[in-house]
């Protein structure tokens, strides 16, 4: 018997790293065919090299649209920080019978799909005069990406032990020192790992950059998607790469910080 | 006194909810309601629509064998997709609730970086592998095999969706088997149930808040997704977002595109209402 139970163990063991490997593969492909020397990915592969890379670089449009993202995200991120986080210190510590549908009613945006509210927002953008406009493109991107900073601060603040709080005040401490001294610091971890979701989707953002954006507003992602309709060739592999380098790095910079324990498990 | 400070901070706290609710007011819940009207516009020969009213568009969106016939598979394609990812997510959420392993941060983000990568970035990695001079089948060539059509087809355009959304399965259906008390299977086990039994009567019904998020979220991502189907299906596989987008985008009928998604909106709504009553009778008696 307990062999049995070691080999259906074992079994499972190998069907779940068998997923795993279906997961990472195309990632993993990625890079590979970024660093290879031919036009295909073949195998064996054709040798080590970075001309994709130096494509890259020397295309004009990847290199304006690798800028015009991070801009777009960037500004994005800082607004949707700052908005998010106001919604759930409300929602969190002052909202009463409201809770649950303000709840509900902040994460929606996350919850629809993109390609549905895309299409809404554009007919609506046009109708009122905002279509293929860049102040269009950022408000439909920070309301995909408030809802990350939003969770990821309510998570926090419920976890807040608010007794500190009132140590603080009733030590002398006013309300504004007592938020920059106590409250901020505390919840600096759910701010920055939404802040991080919110940069990261906005970035990799498609179907709403896709509706709209207007002339000369190409993001990188739309500007890889148009590259692969014509072209096959590896330059989207090093593009792929350079954004899988710089997500890593976001990443890691936030773990440095707050560390990711809080982000997955959310309120649990 | 103190019942007017505290008044006076109910007043000024309101105000952190301002921003929030006018961002979602103005570009979520006045754009979506902006859909109905619009599908009800009579298309417009210069300008996106004219301010007519007709029953067109639904008439063409219902009535067309061609519009109904890509709704139909968009629909089959969707419960496919989600009912693959659903059986190859379970194992490994099953594994990453109970193992004790001291590598499960590790694994976890295993599960958790594909989501960080853009969808275009893994069609891209995908399309590398699947293409006709791809990986794949430069691998099998060399074995005397091949080649073989993999992508610009349904099976590569499955591939892709259930690729894309398997971590979100994953994840929810962690969260899920996580709750369940280890000792109940024992339990189970120890009175004499086998492990394929213990699973049917015990780990699969405790679990089915789990497989009812993940499903229910998975279902919504893939009815509408646009990329994965453009670029694995190659306009050769479509779905009905892809018509919407073409409607809205490049033929600019607006009313016409406005009408697709209500549709695709309407069928996809049902099927979840359905689902929700299926899955409440099944989970009832659960906590």
């Amino acid at each position: 018997m307990k062999t049995r139970r070691r080999q259906g163990s074992a079994a499972l063991g190998v069907v779940v790293g068998l997923i795993y490997v279906f997961l990472l593969l195309p990632i993993v492909i990625v890079v590979l065919a970024a660093f290879n020397a031919g036009e295909y990915l073949t195998f064996p592969p054709q040798g080590f090299s970075l001309r994709w890379f130096q494509k890259f670089f020397e295309s004009e449009p990847f290199i304006r649209s690798f800028g015009f993202s991070l801009k777009l995200a960037l500004t994005a991120t800082v607004i949707s920080t700052v908005v998010g986080t106001m919604a759930s210190f409300y929602v969190v510590r002052h909202s009463r019978k409201a809770r649950d549908f303000l709840r509900v009613f902040h994460a929606a945006p996350m919850m629809l799909p993109g390609m549905l509210t895309g299409t809404a927002l554009l007919i609506f953008f046009y109708t009122i005069g905002l279509g293929g406009t860049y102040s269009g493109l950022l408000l439909g991107h920070v309301l995909v990406t408030m809802p990350y900073v939003f969770l990821a601060v309510s998570t926090a603040l419920y976890n807040f032990d608010r007794s500190l709080e009132e140590a603080a005040r009733s030590l002398g401490a006013g309300p504004v020192t007592t938020f920059l001294r106590i409250t901020l610091p505390l919840v600096k971890g759910g701010i920055i790992s939404g802040a991080m979701f919110s940069f990261i989707t906005s970035f990799d953002q498609f179907p709403i950059s896709l509706l709209l954006s207007g002339v000369g507003m190409t993001t990188l992602p739309i500007q890889v998607f148009d590259y692969l309709r014509f072209e096959f060739d590896p330059t989207a592999a090093a593009v792929g790469t350079v954004s899988i380098a710089m997500t890593a790095l976001v990443i890691f910079v936030t773990e440095r910080f707050v560390g990711l324990e809080s982000i997955y498990w959310g309120g649990k | 006194m103190a019942a007017g400070a505290r008044r006076k901070s109910l007043t000024w706290t309101f105000l952190l909810l301002v921003p929030s609710v006018l961002l979602i007011s103005f570009l979520l819940v006045a754009p979506y309601c902006y859909m109905v009207p619009m599908s009800f516009f009579k298309p417009g020969q210069i300008a996106g629509y004219e301010k007519v009213f007709t029953l067109a568009n639904y008439a063409k969106a219902l009535g067309d064998r061609y519009y109904l016939r890509i709704l139909g598979l968009t629909v089959v394609y969707s419960v496919v997709a989600t009912l693959a990812c659903l059986v190859l997510g379970y194992p490994v959420a099953y594994y990453l609730a109970r193992t004790r392993t001291r590598w499960k941060a590790l694994l976890m983000i295993g599960i958790l970086s594909p989501l960080l990568v853009g969808v275009v970035i893994r069609c891209y990695g995908w399309m590398v592998l699947l293409a006709d001079s791809g990986l794949i089948n430069s691998v099998l060539a060399r074995l005397g095999l091949g080649p073989y059509r993999l992508m610009y087809n349904p099976f590569g355009v499955m591939l892709g969706l259930v690729h894309i959304n398997l971590p979100f399965m994953v994840l929810s259906l962690t969260g899920s088997i996580q709750t369940i008390d280890p000792a109940f299977e024992q339990a189970a086990r120890s009175l004499g149930a086998s492990p394929a039994l213990t699973f049917l009567r015990v780990t699969l019904p405790m679990s089915l808040p789990g497989v009812y998020s993940g499903t229910l979220l998975v279902f919504l991502q893939v009815v509408s997704a646009y990329a994965i189907p453009v670029l694995l299906g190659g306009f050769q596989v479509m779905m009905t977002p892809i018509l919407v987008v073409q409607q809205v985008m490049d033929i600019f009928n607006w009313p016409f595109g406005a009408a697709l998604a209500m549709v695709l909106f309407a069928v996809s709504g049902a099927f979840v209402f359905l689902y929700t009553r299926v899955m409440n009778r099944l989970m009832r008696g659960l906590a």
